[in-house]
C-alpha cells in the first residue's frame, strides 16, 4: 500500500509507515487519503507501529495535525508500543514531534 | 479605523535587508501552491544573506519556509478579493514578516476571538487543548493551529493590524511574525 505522487511518497512495511518529500496539503480533508492509509495499519493491531519520518523534508501544520489526531487514536491502545523515528537533519522534527509525546506518553521518538 | 493585536512594533529598519513579494489581484487568481513555491524562494534568498553574518543556513532557511508558508496559507485560504503581499526584512539575526491582504469584515470578530486566546494563553497549552478538541470533533475547523507551532514551536512573536480598506468594504488585515533565527 503506497501513496506516491512527484513531491512526497508514503508507503507501508509490515507495521512501519514511512513519509518521503515534502507535505503541504490544504487542510484536513486532503489529508484524508494519508489518514486512512495509516488507519489500515492500526486496524492489523500491531504489537508495535512506527511512524518513519527520516525522509520527510517538510510538513505544514495541517500536516502536524494529522499526525497529532492519529496519535490521539494510538492513545486508544496502550498495549500497542509507538515509535516516531525523526532526523536532527530537518529542523522542523526537533521542534513539533515532542508534540506527539505530550499527547501520547507511549510514544518513544527517537531523533537521530 | 484601525486596531492593533499582539506585537506588531517590528524593528528592522527601512535600510535593512528586504524583500516583497505581491500576488496582484487580477487574472493570476490564488493557488494553493503559491505558498509553497513563495515560501521555498523567499526562505532561499533570506537564508543566503542570513549565512553571510553565520547563521545557520538550514535553520533559517526551514524556519523562513514554514512561517512565510503558514501565513501564506492563511492569506490565500481566508482572503477577501485584492492584493496579498508578502514582505520579508532580515536585520542581525531578526527575521520580519507581514503579510497583507483584504479580508471581509464579517470574519473580523470570529478571528479578533481568535486572536484573543492567541494573546493571552500559553501557545503550548492551547496547542495541546485545540488539537484534543479538533481530534474530538470531526467538523472542527482546527483554526489557529498553524500560529500556534509558530508561537510554540519556533518562538515567533505574532502581531495583527486591521484598517479599514480605502476603496471597497473590505477591511485590510497585517498579519506580522518576527523570528529570532539564533
Amino acid at each position: 500500500m503506497e501513496i506516491k505522487t512527484g513531491e512526497y511518497n508514503i508507503w507501508i512495511e509490515g507495521a512501519i509507515i514511512h513519509y518521503e518529500g515534502t507535505l503541504r496539503l490544504s487542510g484536513t480533508d486532503a489529508y484524508q487519503e494519508i489518514l486512512s492509509l495509516m488507519q489500515t495499519v492500526l486496524e492489523q493491531q500491531p504489537p508495535m507501529i512506527t511512524l518513519d519520518l527520516t525522509q520527510l523534508e517538510f510538513l505544514n501544520s495541517s500536516g502536524i495535525n494529522l499526525l497529532a489526531k492519529f496519535t490521539i487514536e494510538l492513545r486508544k491502545h496502550p498495549q500497542m508500543a509507538v515509535k516516531v523515528l525523526g532526523s536532527t537533519r530537518i529542523p522542523w522534527q526537533s521542534k513539533s514531534l515532542p508534540n506527539l509525546q505530550k499527547l501520547h506518553k507511549g510514544v518513544e521518538l527517537v531523533i537521530n | 479605523m484601525s486596531m492593533s493585536f499582539g506585537e506588531t512594533a517590528q524593528t528592522n529598519g527601512t535600510d535593512c535587508f528586504a524583500i516583497s513579494v505581491v500576488f496582484k489581484e487580477g487574472k493570476l487568481g490564488r493557488s494553493w501552491k503559491q505558498a509553497g513555491t513563495t515560501s521555498e524562494f523567499l526562505g532561499e534568498i533570506v537564508a543566503t544573506q542570513s549565512a553571510k553574518s553565520g547563521l545557520d543556513y538550514s535553520e533559517a532557511r526551514h524556519a523562513i519556509i514554514y512561517l512565510v508558508n503558514e501565513l501564506l496559507e492563511n492569506a490565500i485560504k481566508f482572503c477577501s478579493p485584492g492584493d496579498v503581499e508578502v514582505r520579508c526584512s532580515l536585520a542581525n539575526s531578526t527575521f520580519e514578516l507581514a503579510v497583507i491582504n483584504m479580508i471581509s469584515p464579517e470574519r473580523i470578530p470570529g478571528l479578533q476571538m481568535l486572536i484573543e486566546d492567541l494573546t493571552t494563553r500559553d501557545p503550548g497549552d492551547l496547542l495541546l487543548e485545540r488539537i484534543e478538541a479538533n481530534a474530538a470533533d470531526e467538523t472542527s475547523s482546527a483554526s489557529g493551529l498553524g500560529i500556534l507551532t509558530l508561537m510554540n514551536d519556533y518562538g515567533a512573536r505574532m502581531g495583527w493590524h486591521f484598517s479599514d480598506a480605502l476603496t471597497s468594504g473590505a477591511s485590510v488585515l497585517r498579519t506580522q511574525a518576527s523570528l529570532s533565527l539564533t
